[in-house]
């Protein structure tokens, strides 16, 4: 890991030479760390005697009986040394019982040196601010573009290497075309950049790029998996979510530019800025992205913990570039992080009104409508419509109650019995007749299936009027008969009204009953309403017209309920009725308090209309039943109106996106360090703070997620800064400066040119934290440009080329493989943003994972947009991101990995995807190819012509497709029947094939996957 | 300490690179590209790898994903019969953890096995009358009857089994043996996963149960499809024969060496080496799905359903074809055992399923003089409750998730025959003697290996992390 650093030591140690001064930071504190910390480090339970090496006190302190870890200038004298080097298996360090090695004789050598030096410690790199060196003499001036390249070039001199020349242009458009957009360039715009003879024209074309929206989107995807984002929970049955709405945040602050402080602030604390915008507070769901579970039988805190937990290390390894994890179960055995710092971090996002079993079928609270603008500009014409209708009805009331009045009178006088009761939403109606209305105990009545079933999310009413012989029973119900059962039902038990709505009793369930008990032997009128919020604050319970206090049992979302039961009278549950039932309804809606009231009252509307002193319930009743049929045609009309304005203004409402934020609880959740990390061991409380050994928060920054976002965009922080243009340097070059992007701290790797990673992290800061200027800096500088040919020497000396002696050449990532293959086929859909799409996937994946219906593409466009759009269900994710080493989303991953393996030569060999790309490929090279048809398709690809070598391989194969297919052309046909684009009928089958065929061989090669 | 990550990673290059160029086929210009070198057959692991002379040199993991009850298949607890329906006594449920799906049930009616047990072989190893087939090769077999993990619902307990922790990430058991041990195929994955296809039913199985972590993805599980292509993207398209795919590689590896020519980037000589690789598969694998040369006698033991692709008697017989082939490590899944409700009409299903392919599976191995050397290994995440779940009626009750005790077994590959190691108490619910530990059985099976689970490690983030954690002791009682 730390090979180059170890380059350096030979030089500096070499046999003979005067030993250079070595440091502390980069020399020797590596292999304390390494090999000496675990027991002699930071975390004090697991220090095995006085001596500590990684502060300095500690080691130079006494020990006792005269003894000393570290004598300056005395490696003879130092305990430390004696015991490294001791030949006795007992006393030398590291303990051979624990099996642990010797320390090799050079790191033997680097410590024996540095004791003779001084042993002089320094604060751990990292932890320091940045500061701006400057750039170092070099002797090749006229190659240095901007002081990236004096920092690269200083020490290529200094160990004798020389630099590439300039990669063509050819291979420079695409490398930086990839690296700026995530997409090759075109070959016009290629061939326009080798046909710019001006000094700027390398410049111009990254600022072309910078500008694109294209650009927006490559930033994005590695943003996307440092926040975990998915559009499914993770966990176990790995239900949907919808959380594009932040993709689309991400983008725009990416398209826009938004300065990388702002950028971390929202993210981090939006919601709690003053006056948040919709914006703000959708950014804050950057740290809801993480797995939540939905298995049933979880403990709730154990998982709520581990979301809060999931948040803590996000936060640290983006952000900060360190790694923080070991510090939940105990301190840190490394790094200065104890398990208190890491619970003080922890605080901060352990105050989100949130539960650990989670919704399985959507967004899970605390979340916000995050309605796009034309979707905002829509929902306000919509409410202004549902005004107005409202208004031109309450403008009629006047005329409306003096119709009512004559109607009153008019009905007043009726002999015959004039009844009204709500018809609205009726799915269900059972009068039972006098003969039928006991029950025994024994005896129930099937009422039949209603149409439409309840489901979860569907509003009811269910109501009866009672008289109960006793005061247990059951007096409806739809489900399993079954106390713990699946079920809707409302029973009495102990004479109080008790509804349960059940899918899973232990879990997925609600169950609420009066506080006051019914009358036994007397009549009395029953309802429950529920609004469909699945909550049990949507329920109310009436008994004769009056609202009811209700004592909550148990209070969870239920879901989806589909029961092949009939509705059942007088039965439920197990149990029976004993009494009288009659006038048993369910609606398919809520029935508000008028309307209950009105059922409630039996007397018919003539009798009422009689009445010259009227309870409200009988005002309210005459009232709906007079807007309910006997209104005036103008009136009915102006309520028909309103009725659909509001039902178009709803459901429009109900369409918009919603996103899971970030929310702060009323009263703070006190925070605990919790022993050995688990849920159920509190220990000390610890309260909001950032962990010690860093700079502190200012003293006027909110002690709150607001001043943890502040203290991480603050120009103080040594660490934010320097993770992100590590990252951006690791996105252009394929390894970060500090090899280690997720992990600063000391076992990091120390980086390879820290002056220059400190240079770019004070730049970007100086630039007022502008992306765009960092990323044209990294991508203007002379060591980008350079060729990425490595000679046999340099290969052997530098493999992974840290050094930089030449230009980056890589494997592209798993999305720019395939958004390539899109582009050079002109399959590519370039809309932005929106909700995520579902291309070809074999099929079968999704019932693997669990049965069901399994995965279904979409169609057209959809097919075809860049990878960032692709649905992402983190338990099985797109199989062509997998193969290509893309993360699975399931955690915060920052560093990019590389292999070649087989899956991916089959992956590109037999995808649809790819195999379409390359039907459209040839066929672009049939159809705009010209002379030189071979030429035209590897020129799209590599931005190049083939060689001699290379043509004469394509043409031998394209020869003996086009013997194949000629004389088979069936099974032309058959192979061109790939992905859902249109094949064109002028072209000849064997022919077309033949460069499909060809157009693969170009997707698959080696170069076409690399960035070169 | 200073060059291991690099060296490595030229070795490994070279010698996948050698290693496939010796087999490979149309790509005779690479021999002028690099010096030459002994051809290797197999995909390497790690120098000094194993640390010692290995028992077992591969593993079939029968995995039964949901938590099998012990009670019904081989915890035999006759004092249960004079228990029945009365409540759990305190004294041994011991304030224990419950899953939330029966914390807040009223009471913890016991309930004992609807089926009988009996002794069988001259082990006399108890076993329920759900497993006639696993009965007959009982003195084959070695019983572990007293495991117990840390993890009590389904995705934690699988990962925890599989990686070693409970929180997804690790690289698998599988992985971490590709790792260090590579394998002896070059046309076949080192390590492969199947799954028994699901009529829905059950727990979902996830892809990263097979993952290799933060080890290279080389070293991930390559999944056995029973749908389709058996590797995902196998196939040629159809109107795209073997002759075509011959062609299409041998101009896309010319041009690749001849890039190779002017880059001299090792990436490219290992990418033509895949590429070989794969086309290898293509012909590998169907091979290897083709049971028409395999005796009538053998498709009989493993039952009828060995015909049907995608059974667990197909996959049983596969896995012997892997393990003949060279595969280092096979994971069959088969899925549906968590019978919170309905055990005693669905347990009967699971095993008639099960039984008679996974007796057959160590038979036909033994037979081949191949038991030996493969371990074979059976068992779920967790084991069942004494007490029932949900509604106890006269023909039917359930039980919930129990870590604290269940019964694995293995076979062949160094481990003792015929004993039963660790026992529970009357109620079948508390260790009483040899606890075994996920991370102890983890440690053994490294052990048959040829590993020491303490030297298999990986640097990430700063540290160096093993399968077994910073846990796990060898059960030397249960190797032979």
């Amino acid at each position: 890991m730390r090979w180059v650093s170890c380059i350096a030591f030979v030089a500096v140690l070499a046999p003979g030479s005067a030993a250079a001064e070595l440091s502390f930071n980069k020399d020797v504190r590596p292999i304390l760390s390494d090999r000496c910390f675990a027991c002699h480090g930071p975390d004090k339970n697991n220090r095995k005697s006085k001596l500590r090496l990684d502060q300095e006190e500690g080691a130079k302190g006494d020990l006792g009986k005269g003894r000393f870890g570290l004598v300056p200038g005395h490696p003879e004298q130092s305990e430390a040394f004696k015991r490294i080097t001791s030949d006795s298996k007992t006393l030398r360090m590291p303990p051979a019982y624990m099996g642990h090695d010797k320390l090799s004789d050079h790191d033997i050598q680097v410590l024996k040196t540095w004791i003779e030096q001084g042993a002089k410690y320094e604060k751990h790199w990292a932890f320091v601010p940045p500061v701006k060196a400057a750039a170092p003499d070099v002797k090749d001036a006229a190659w240095v573009k901007n002081p990236i390249d004096q920092f690269i070039l200083a020490r290529l001199e200094r160990d004798g290497i020389h630099t590439s020349p300039e990669a063509d242009r050819a291979t420079l458009i695409r490398r930086v075309s990839f690296d700026i957009t995530g997409l090759p360039a075109t070959t016009a715009e290629v061939d326009a950049f080798i046909h710019d003879d001006s000094p700027q024209a390398y410049e111009k074309v990254v600022d072309r790029l910078l500008a694109s929206p294209r650009y927006a989107e490559r930033m994005a995807i590695r943003w996307l998996e440092a926040a975990r984002y998915a559009d499914t929970n993770g966990y176990q049955s790995d239900g949907p979510r919808d959380m594009w709405r932040w993709r689309d945040w991400v983008l725009d602050a990416f398209q826009k530019n938004m300065p990388y402080n702002q950028f971390v602030l929202e993210q981090i604390g939006g919601d709690l800025l003053p006056n948040a915008t919709l914006s703000q507070k959708i950014a804050t769901a950057f740290q809801r992205n993480h797995r939540t579970s939905a298995e049933g039988g979880i403990v709730d805190e154990e998982f709520r913990v581990d979301y809060v937990a999931d948040r803590t290390e996000t936060t640290s390894t983006v952000f900060l570039g360190l790694t923080l994890g070991c510090a939940r179960c105990h301190d840190h055995k490394f790094d200065p992080m104890t398990q208190r710092d890491y619970y003080s971090m922890f605080a901060f996002y352990n105050n989100v009104p949130e539960k650990g079993f989670v919704w399985n079928f959507g967004n899970e609270e605390p979340t916000i409508k995050a309605p796009l603008p034309e979707q905002e500009t829509k929902l306000a014409q919509l409410d202004e419509a549902m005004k107005t209708a409202g208004q031109h009805v309450k403008g009629l009331e006047p005329a409306s109650a003096a119709a009512q009045e004559k109607w009153e009178k008019e009905i007043a006088g009726h002999k015959k019995t004039v009844a009204w009761a709500p018809l609205d939403g009726l799915i269900l109606s059972s009068e039972l007749a006098a003969d039928e209305q006991h029950f025994d105990g024994k005896r129930t009545v099937d009422a039949g299936k209603a149409q439409p079933t309840i489901s979860y999310r569907d509003p009811f009413t269910l109501a009866a009027r009672v008289k109960p012989e006793t005061l247990k029973g059951a007096i409806l119900s739809k489900g399993e008969d079954y106390f713990e059962g699946q079920q809707h039902a409302l029973y009495l038990i102990d004479g109080k009204v008790r509804l349960h709505v059940t899918y899973r009793w232990t879990d997925l369930a609600m169950r609420m009953e009066t506080v006051k008990p019914v009358k036994q032997g007397e009549w009395q009128h029953i309802v429950a309403t529920y609004d469909g919020s699945m909550k049990a604050a949507g329920v109310r319970i009436y008994v004769n017209g009056e609202l009811q206090e209700l004592k909550i049992l148990f209070d969870q979302f239920v879901w989806p309920m589909d029961s092949k039961e009939p509705w059942r009278i007088g039965a439920g549950g197990g149990l029976r009725f004993q009494g009288d039932i009659k006038d048993v309804r369910v609606y398919g809606r809520a029935l508000s308090a008028d309307e209950v009231a009105a059922l409630n009252l039996t007397e018919p509307l003539n009798t009422l209309a009689a009445k010259s002193n009227r309870s409200a319930a009988e005002t309210a009743k005459l009232h709906l039943a007079f807007l309910d049929k006997y209104a005036p045609k103008n009136v009915a009309q102006a309520r028909a109106r309103l009725a659909i304005a509001t039902s178009q203004r709803n459901t429009f409402y109900d369409s918009i996106p919603t996103v899971m934020v970030m929310k702060e609880r009323t009263e703070r959740r006190p925070t605990f360090v919790l022993k050995r990390g688990a849920y159920d061991a509190p220990g000390d409380p610890v309260t909001p703070n950032i962990p010690s050994f860093l700079p502190p928060m200012k003293p006027d920054w909110p002690k709150n997620r607001l001043g943890l976002a502040m203290w991480l965009a603050d120009r103080g922080n040594p660490l934010t800064a320097r993770a992100a243009v590590n990252r951006y340097w690791a996105s252009l070059f394929g390894v970060g400066l500090v090899k280690t992007v997720e992990d600063f701290g000391s076992q990091g790797e120390w980086p390879i040119h820290q002056e220059l990673l400190d240079w770019l992290a004070v730049e970007f800061m100086d630039s007022g934290w502008d992306v765009k200027h960092i990323m044209k800096t990294m991508v203007m500088s002379a060591a980008y440009r350079q060729a990425s040919t490595a000679g046999p020497e340099m290969l052997q000396r530098d493999p992974e080329n840290r050094l930089l002696a030449r230009g980056p050449r890589y494997r592209l990532p798993a999305e720019m493989i395939r958004d390539q293959a899109l582009a050079v086929s002109g399959l590519l859909a370039n809309k932005m943003g929106g909700p995520s799409v579902k291309p070809y996937q074999p099929d079968g994946l999704w019932q693997e994972l669990q049965g069901g219906t399994g995965y279904k593409a979409d169609t057209g466009d959809s097919l075809y947009r860049r990878s960032l759009y692709t649905y992402w269900r983190r338990t099985i994710a797109p199989p062509n991101m997998i193969n290509f080493d893309s993360p699975t989303h399931e955690v915060c991953i920052v560093r990019e990995n590389r292999t070649n393996t087989p899956l991916q030569a089959l992956n590109l060999m037999n995808d649809t995807l790819f195999l379409e790309a390359a039907r459209k490929l040839g066929e672009r090279m049939l159809t705009e190819g010209g002379q030189d048809r071979l030429a035209y398709g590897f020129h799209t690809v590599l931005g190049r012509d083939p060689k001699a070598r290379e043509r004469s391989a394509l043409e031998k194969a394209l020869e003996k497709f086009e013997t194949y297919y000629k004389a088979h052309p069936k099974d032309a046909q058959e192979y061109l029947r790939q992905g859902e684009s249109p094949i064109p009928k002028k072209i000849a089958a064997p022919e077309l094939a033949s460069y499909a065929a060809l157009g693969g061989i170009i997707l698959n090669l080696d170069e076409t996957v690399t960035k070169e | 300490m200073a060059l291991p990550d690099l060296e490595a990673r030229l070795r490994l290059t070279r010698r996948h690179f050698f290693g496939a160029a010796a087999t490979g086929i149309g790509i005779p210009a690479l021999a002028s590209l690099l010096p030459a070198a002994a051809p290797v057959k197999g995909q390497p692991g790690l120098p000094g790898f194993p640390n010692f002379p290995a028992k077992a040199k591969r593993v079939i993991y029968l995995f039964q994903s949901g938590g099998p009850s012990q009670m019904e298949l081989f915890d035999n607890k006759p004092r249960l019969a004079q228990f029945q329906g009365t409540d759990l006594p305190e004294s041994v449920r011991n304030g224990q953890r419950l899953t939330q799906m029966s914390a807040t049930q009223s009471s913890f009616p016991v309930v004992p096995s609807k089926f009988a047990f009996a002794q069988h072989g001259e082990s006399g190893a108890w076993l329920s009358e759900l497993l006639p087939e696993t009965a007959k090769i009982a003195d084959k077999l070695t019983f572990v009857k007293s495991v117990h993990t840390d993890a009590i619902n389904h995705d934690p307990a699988v990962t925890f089994f599989q990686t070693g922790s409970q929180i997804a990430g690790r690289p698998s058991m599988g992985s971490w043996v590709a790792y260090g041990l590579g394998c002896e195929t070059s046309d076949l994955p080192a390590f492969v996963v199947m799954i028994s296809s699901s009529n829905g039913g059950g727990q979902p199985l996830y892809d990263r149960l097979w993952g290799s972590g933060f080890l290279p993805t080389r070293y991930q599980g390559i999944k056995f499809r029973s749908v389709g292509d058996p590797v995902l993207y196998l196939t040629d398209p159809a109107g795209f024969p073997k002759d075509n795919r011959r062609v299409f590689l041998d101009a896309v590896n010319e041009i690749n060496e001849s890039h190779y020519e002017d880059v001299k980037d090792p990436e490219i000589a290992t990418r033509i080496s895949q590429y070989e690789m794969a086309f290898r598969m293509q012909s590998s694998v169907p091979d290897l799905t083709d049971f028409s040369k395999e005796p009538a006698s053998v498709l009989e033991m493993y039952g009828p359903d060995v015909k049907k692709p995608g059974t667990y008697a197909y996959n049983c017989l596969l896995s012997r074809r892997l393990a003949e082939r060279g595969v280092r490590f096979v994971q069959l899944y088969h899925r549906d055992w968590d019978h919170h409700g309905n055990l005693p009409k669905d347990i009967p299903k699971r095993c008639k399923e099960t039984d008679q392919a996974s007796a057959a599976l160590v038979k036909d191995l033994a037979q081949r003089g191949m038991l030996d050397d493969t371990l074979v290994v059976w068992g779920g995440e967790f084991g069942r409750t004494v007490y029932c779940q949900g509604r106890l009626t006269k023909d039917d009750y359930g039980r919930d998730h129990h870590p604290r005790c269940f019964t694995m077994w293995f076979a062949g590959g160094g481990m003792k025959p015929g004993i039963s190691y660790g026992a529970t108490d009357d109620y079948g619910y508390n260790i009483t003697e040899n606890p075994v530990h996920v991370h102890d059985i983890q440690a053994t099976l490294m052990h048959c290996l040829g590993v020491e689970h303490t030297k298999l490690t990986y640097k990430f983030q700063g540290r160096n992390f093993r399968l077994t954690d910073v846990h796990g002791n060898l059960v030397k009682e249960i190797l032979a």
